[in-house]
């Protein structure tokens, strides 16, 4: 379980979030939209330590996570991120990418990490061009390499930056399927997305942020069909143009 | 103007050849390897790390190289009571003295990689170390490949200066030769010949890779 | 760690000491002044050179940089010092072996001819990024080409390069101390000597580094005066 409790971060004198608070149980996936700005990307990497919180507190299965005696590498390992931008290592091949961590983290021999990477690589539906580098490859195809990169450490938690913003539309459906699956096994998941065909089809709850709070919360019908605030009506006529 | 002082002393002179570049050898082993290290210091949040590292850079960018050779050669027997092995004062001071041009280069390579990627590798797990050692500097290694090649030239030609301290490299064995025999024009222009030949092709390797860098668009 | 060494730091200040680094280091501005002048003259006109329609001229420049930039600037000393005056005959070499102040006259032109190959190519980098349409409009006033370059590309060229032309003057003060080798009592000469006198060479060279520190620091502000008063407005600076 994730618990945000009333996180406020400051970038200097601008105020980035203000009195985040939610709780994300085992098994939901919980997605959240807002304008650009709105904070969502940094509320995710204050999840994950990334980004420090001035204040509030971060617990991720009872661990906290602005501790200073936290140890925030062996947490990380409980919560896998994707990334707008795919972030695959260019120097290495997509194999390599996934079997990187597992090696150097874990310990696991060479041929543990390579079972593991093809296990992942058929889950995310890339059995061809594993031994490319991600130069050679599709938007779509290195995004599904980066979250087989993010499984491969067999999370708790996955964490969506975004992660169809920089697609061309073709390659949307291929990485949003792989998400939806993810999502239908029961992964815990925290999304920041605008593909409100994902949300409909397995959010537990909507997150609308702006300016750096939660304004508006609720399931996918109530948000959609029955929006409460005049900001989240208006974002949702314009992402709906 | 006749170079048999050359073939006659060829072998000499080329002894000489040797120990430059054993000299560069270690000099870039260690300068390039601390230079990584230096990098990475340069661009620490830890004020306790970057401090120390960017005033070791901003000084020893104000010193002659010579007169770094000479401080080691004089401080060395300082600490460790005995007098010094030219070659280890010489190595030494190449390493400290060349790791900050390559600091700086592995500092703007650094540069170039986006945050999120270092995020996406914090992001499964690994720890600053990891990270540095597995992305951060292969990729930096990579991309600054051109500039890193054009530095280990100039490094090259800088351990002609542990002549001073009476190493016998090329250089200081050419003007013994040269004492003894006065053809300087020989010997000199044989040193200068090649010094030419050797820092020519490399800086056509460099040339190399930043073509081939231009080419793949290596991001 | 052996302490059997006793520091003197009285070497940096008592008589006749003090005074050599002081004239050292009064050497070393003058060598890397004079040199300094030659460098930029010929630096400009090397690098003026390289971009000209005729290929011999062109060729000639770029022959001028590599022969300077691939060989250790140490060497390069020696040639001048031993060889050249050997190339003169007989006669003339004997003459020119003679002069009183060969050291001083051979180390501001060679360090001032290395210093230029390097100014130089600066130039060449600020050369190549003026645009090829910056010439057409120039010319396109009616400017001849002589006049273009005279009063249009060159300056704006110096004035692109002058970020890396104000590093390359510190370190021609930096370099001024290789002409050490040729017994030019420069800075560092005299921080050897002292140590030859007196045994004491760490003291020396730690306060022959700490006059270089002053003088560094004392170039890199005059740098950043001169940078800020010709620094081309609206172009992506420091």
């Amino acid at each position: 379980m994730i618990e945000i409790k009333n996180i406020s971060k400051w970038f200097g004198d601008f105020q980035v979030l203000a009195d985040v608070d939610e709780t994300i149980n085992k098994g939901k996936a919980v997605v959240i939209c807002g304008p650009s700005g709105s904070g969502k990307s940094t509320l995710l990497r204050c999840v994950n330590g990334l980004e420090p919180f001035q204040k509030g507190e971060v617990l991720v299965d009872g661990i906290s996570v602005g501790d200073p005696k936290t140890n925030l590498y062996k947490l990380r390992e409980k919560i896998g991120m994707v990334f707008q931008r795919f972030e695959l290592y260019p120097h290495m091949t997509a194999v390599e990418n996934i079997m990187l961590a597992p090696m150097k983290v874990r310990g696991w021999s060479k041929d543990q990490a390579r079972a593991k990477a093809d296990e992942l690589l058929k889950r995310v539906d890339m059995t061809e061009r594993t031994e490319s580098y991600p130069a050679n490859l599709s938007g779509g195809q290195q995004q599904r390499i980066a979250i087989a990169r993010s499984l491969a450490m067999e999370p708790s938690y996955m964490m969506f930056d975004e992660p169809t913003s920089a697609l061309d539309p073709e390659m949307i459906k291929e990485v949003l399927e792989v998400m939806i699956e993810l999502a239908k096994a029961g992964m815990t998941m925290l999304c920041v997305t605008h593909e409100m065909g994902f949300a409909k089809e397995v959010a537990d709850e909507i997150i609308f942020m702006d300016e750096g709070r939660i304004v508006e919360r609720g399931t996918y019908d109530n948000f959609f069909n029955n929006p409460q605030t005049d900001r989240a009506k208006t974002f949702l006529s314009q992402i709906l143009d | 103007m006749m170079f048999d002082v050359i073939v006659r002393n060829f072998s000499y002179l080329m002894g000489g050849l040797w120990i430059t570049f054993q000299l560069s050898f270690f000099a870039l082993l260690g300068g390039i390897g601390l230079g990584m290290l230096v990098g990475l210091g340069r661009l620490s949040k830890n004020p306790w790390i970057y401090y120390p590292t960017t005033i070791y850079v901003n000084l020893l960018r104000n010193i002659p190289l010579i007169l770094v050779i000479f401080w080691f050669y004089f401080v060395m027997p300082v600490i460790s009571g005995k007098s010094m092995d030219p070659f280890i004062a010489a190595v030494i001071a190449f390493v400290v003295f060349e790791a900050t041009y390559f600091g700086e280069i592995f500092r703007a390579g650094y540069q170039t990689i986006s945050k999120d990627l270092i995020a996406a590798s914090y992001s499964t797990g690994m720890s600053y170390w990891q990270t540095s050692r597995y992305i951060l500097i292969p990729i930096a290694f990579k991309r600054m490949m051109p500039s890193l090649i054009t530095q280990a030239i100039v490094t090259f030609q800088d351990t002609s200066l542990a002549f001073v301290i009476g190493l016998p490299e090329l250089v200081r064995r050419s003007s013994i030769v040269d004492n003894m025999e006065v053809r300087s024009i020989e010997l000199y222009g044989f040193a200068a010949l090649v010094y030419f030949i050797v820092c020519y092709i490399g800086s056509q390797i460099s040339l190399y890779y930043e073509n081939q860098a231009r080419k793949v668009n290596l991001i | 760690m052996n302490l059997a060494y006793e520091f003197d730091w009285s070497v940096l200040w008592r008589d006749p000491y003090g005074l050599m680094l002081i004239k050292g280091l009064g050497m070393t501005i003058f060598l890397g002044s004079c040199a300094w002048i030659i460098a930029m003259v010929v630096g400009i006109l090397v690098g003026t050179l390289r971009i000209t329609k005729y290929r011999t001229l062109r060729f000639a420049g770029t022959f001028y940089v590599e022969f300077f930039r691939n060989i250790p600037l140490l060497v390069q000393m020696f040639f001048w010092f031993y060889a050249a005056p050997m190339l003169f005959g007989e006669t003339l070499s004997r003459q020119i072996n003679r002069l009183d102040y060969l050291a001083i006259y051979v180390s501001i032109l060679g360090l001032g001819l290395y210093t230029a190959s390097r100014i130089a190519e600066h130039l060449r980098a600020g050369f190549a990024s003026i645009g090829q349409d910056q010439y057409q409009a120039v010319l396109s006033t009616g400017l001849s080409q002589l006049q273009m370059y005279r009063y249009v590309i060159i300056p704006y060229a110096l004035r692109l390069a002058i970020p890396p032309i104000t590093a390359e003057f510190l370190t021609v003060f930096k370099n001024t101390s290789i002409v050490m080798t040729i017994g030019v009592a420069e800075l560092t000469f005299q921080s050897y000597q002292i140590d030859a006198d007196t045994f004491h060479g760490l003291e020396a060279t730690t306060g022959a580094m700490l006059i270089y520190l002053a003088l560094g620091m004392t170039i890199v502000k005059f740098m950043d005066v001169i940078e800020k008063k010709y620094k081309i407005q609206g172009l992506v600076g420091r």
